[in-house]
């Protein structure tokens, strides 16, 4: 027997999602590790010099270069579009899937940061994500969006990339 | 031909010995004595044909050397089993296990454009007047465009009678089928089981093995009265090979009904909010139809006595609850590189002793369209192992996956229950517990539904149509691969 967290109700034994409220019954060790704690001060990025362009063309397209990644991400960008890394056991999927390009070791959040639209500009918010979201060396204090340059170096959890508009034509 | 070997589950090289045991053990478990489910008996009875053959050495003989003429078969369709776990603690009372149950197509096969035999049924009921009716002709006219001189069209109108706008033939004349659909006039109540009964006939003059039958049932209206008529319609397609697919526009409609419709045919029940993307079902239909390259996939279950099989949902290619008091259940289709995927729920008896034990045997039979190879079956005979402590291990992601949004769909039909029985408060609850849910795997919109119905319950006191329909086939596309 099983008994339910969130409802109290008696869950047979195998039963993986409550019978009565849908709560997950299995714990998450059992599935995923969640996001690793990195020791504090780690992967010291230094702030770039000089500032692109803050104006983003509606009809243009974010290009999201990660380090040591030859091709990079291009993204078309929505009201908000969420970076992350998708592991299935929680039923949130962000936008912007890391989990190829090493998420889990450098510290990504399932659901880390965001990239907002505004009118003509574009916006970088952290969700609160244990390791922390770095704008060209700054620590982002969660849910306070800061608008993005072109060129502006992210660092999230350990993961460093590039953003670049692009226009297209 | 079936591969007699397959089916007792030894190999073509095996003693007598062997064949003679195999066989025991089968009838321990599967025999009608001692095996309550329709299942059992229906693979027992197979297994007994296969041994009257091999069990015997003059015929066994005589067999093997026709099967060695025979160039070696393709598996056109594998069975691929998981289980939510391998390893299941012992206990002493009952415990749950999952089964997903996917049927895997070969990857060498493409798609085929069966050749469909396809029958639409158009409610024109005064209801349908409007918007309702002349959305149903234009997506009616545009699936007429797709379909080819190789297909069969027939097109039933009806109300409280039936009428044959088009009959069953080879569409050669594409402009005459619409100018047909063109003149069709709202009026009068809704009748399903006529409009079926019409489309029964026409259907069933091209059905055979070789096309893809299906039946397509276009209403907006409730049927009184011939519900019970129409199902025991339904078994009849059943053994002329004919699906049916059911899509409700609005909220009048009777959606336990038709999902029993579809669910006992192997075709899939939509729930259509706006007149404006009927076309969009239509089309969606029609491409899983043309593709398919087995038709009529049954899968039968055979439990051992003691397990249970608590319910069956097929996942892909789409989404339905089958009706599982019935053995075979009804599949559909296989597509191209796709597999068909059902997902099992078992009750296991008390495990008092460590160790191995057998669980159910599935066999999923088919028509194999590709190349018109004809019926072809998959047998898998899935056992468990017990411990006293069994090890922590992941849980299969796509179980998870599955599970999760079906629990959403669980619930939601909890609280449409509760509502039905008028328990206001549980309603509440479960639709808030719905909205919760819902929000947390990111359905923002139809979390507010759920919310403003909770709301709302309290004092209009009844679940509202729209919103049953909305959360019932809202939470149900979730369990698409595609989360459309």
């Amino acid at each position: 027997m099983k008994i339910c967290p969130y409802c109290a109700y008696s869950n047979r034994e195998g039963v993986l999602f409550c019978e009565e409220c849908g709560q997950i019954l299995y714990t998450e060790q059992e599935t995923t590790p969640s996001t690793k704690r990195l020791p504090p001060g780690t992967g010291g990025v230094s702030a770039k010099g000089g500032w692109g362009t803050a104006r983003f063309n509606p009809s243009a397209t974010i290009l999201l270069q990660i380090r040591d990644n030859p091709t990079p991400i291009e993204i078309v960008p929505q009201q908000e579009t969420i970076i992350g890394r998708y592991d299935g056991s929680t039923a949130s999927t962000p936008t912007i899937d890391l989990t190829p390009y090493g998420a889990y070791e450098n510290g990504v959040s399932r659901i880390h940061a965001a990239i907002r639209r505004g009118e003509d500009t574009l916006t970088l918010v952290d969700l609160g994500s244990v390791n922390g979201t770095h704008l060209n060396g700054q620590r982002l204090i969660p849910n306070q969006p800061r608008v993005l340059r072109d060129g502006d170096e992210i660092r999230l959890g350990k993961l460093v990339c590039h953003i670049y508009f692009k226009t297209s034509n | 031909m079936s591969d007699l070997y397959a089916v007792l589950g030894v190999s073509p090289e095996a003693f007598e010995d062997d064949i003679r045991r195999a066989y025991r053990a089968a009838a321990r478990r599967l025999h009608p004595d001692v095996n309550p489910h329709r299942g059992a008996a229906s693979q027992f009875r197979e297994i007994t044909a296969a041994y009257e053959v091999l069990g015997d050495a003059v015929e066994r003989a005589r067999y093997d050397q026709k099967r060695r003429q025979q160039p070696p078969e393709n598996q056109y369709f594998t069975l691929k089993v998981t289980p939510s776990s391998r390893i299941v603690p012992v206990l002493s009372e009952p415990q749950v296990l999952y089964l997903l149950v996917e049927l895997v197509p070969d990857f060498s096969l493409t798609a085929t454009n069966a050749h469909l035999n396809l029958t639409l049924v158009i409610d024109h009921s005064t209801s349908m007047n409007g918007l309702r009716l002349e959305r149903t002709k234009v997506a009616a006219h545009r699936l007429i465009d797709q379909l080819t001189a190789n297909d069969v069209l027939s097109v039933i109108a009806f109300s409280d009678r039936a009428e044959v706008l088009v009959q069953a033939a080879p569409l050669t004349d594409k402009n005459a089928a619409k100018a047909m659909i063109t003149t069709l006039q709202a009026s009068g109540s809704t009748e399903i089981y006529q409009g079926l009964q019409a489309a029964y006939e026409q259907n069933r003059r091209y059905a055979s093995k070789n096309f893809a039958n299906h039946i397509i049932l276009i209403t907006d209206g409730r049927t009184y009265g011939d519900e019970e008529d129409s199902l025991a319609l339904a078994q009849r397609c059943v053994a002329e090979g004919i699906g049916i697919s059911a899509m409700g526009i609005g909220e009048e409609w009777n959606d336990a009904f038709l999902d029993r419709l579809a669910s006992t045919t192997g075709g899939t029940s939509h729930y259509i909010n706006s007149p404006n993307v009927v076309q969009r079902f239509l089309e969606e239909r029609l491409r899983l139809l043309g593709q398919a390259i087995v038709e009529r996939v049954t899968l039968s279950l055979a439990p051992d006595p003691d397990v249970t099989v608590e319910n069956a949902f097929r996942l892909s290619p789409s989404a339905q609850p089958l009706s599982h008091e019935s053995d075979p259940l009804m599949i559909g289709q296989i597509l191209p590189r796709l597999s068909t995927s059902v997902i099992l729920t078992l009750q296991l008896p008390p495990i008092p002793q460590p160790g191995f034990r057998s669980l159910i045997r599935l066999a999923a039979s088919g028509d194999v369209l590709w190349n018109n190879r004809g019926a072809y079956q998959a047998v898998a005979d899935i056992s468990i192992e017990a411990m006293v402590k069994p090890p922590a291990e992941e849980r299969p992601m796509v179980i998870l996956d599955a599970l999760s949004k079906l629990s959403l769909y669980r619930i939601q039909q909890k609280a449409a229950e509760a509502a039905a029985r008028g328990d206001i408060r549980e309603a509440t609850r479960k639709l808030e517990t719905v909205a919760t849910r819902l929000l947390e795997s990111g359905q923002t919109e139809l979390a507010n539904v759920a919310m403003a119905e909770a709301r709302r319950l309290s004092s209009t006191r009844t679940l509202s149509e729209e919103v049953h329909k909305a959360l019932k086939y809202g939470t149900r596309r979730l369990l698409l691969p595609s989360g459309e």
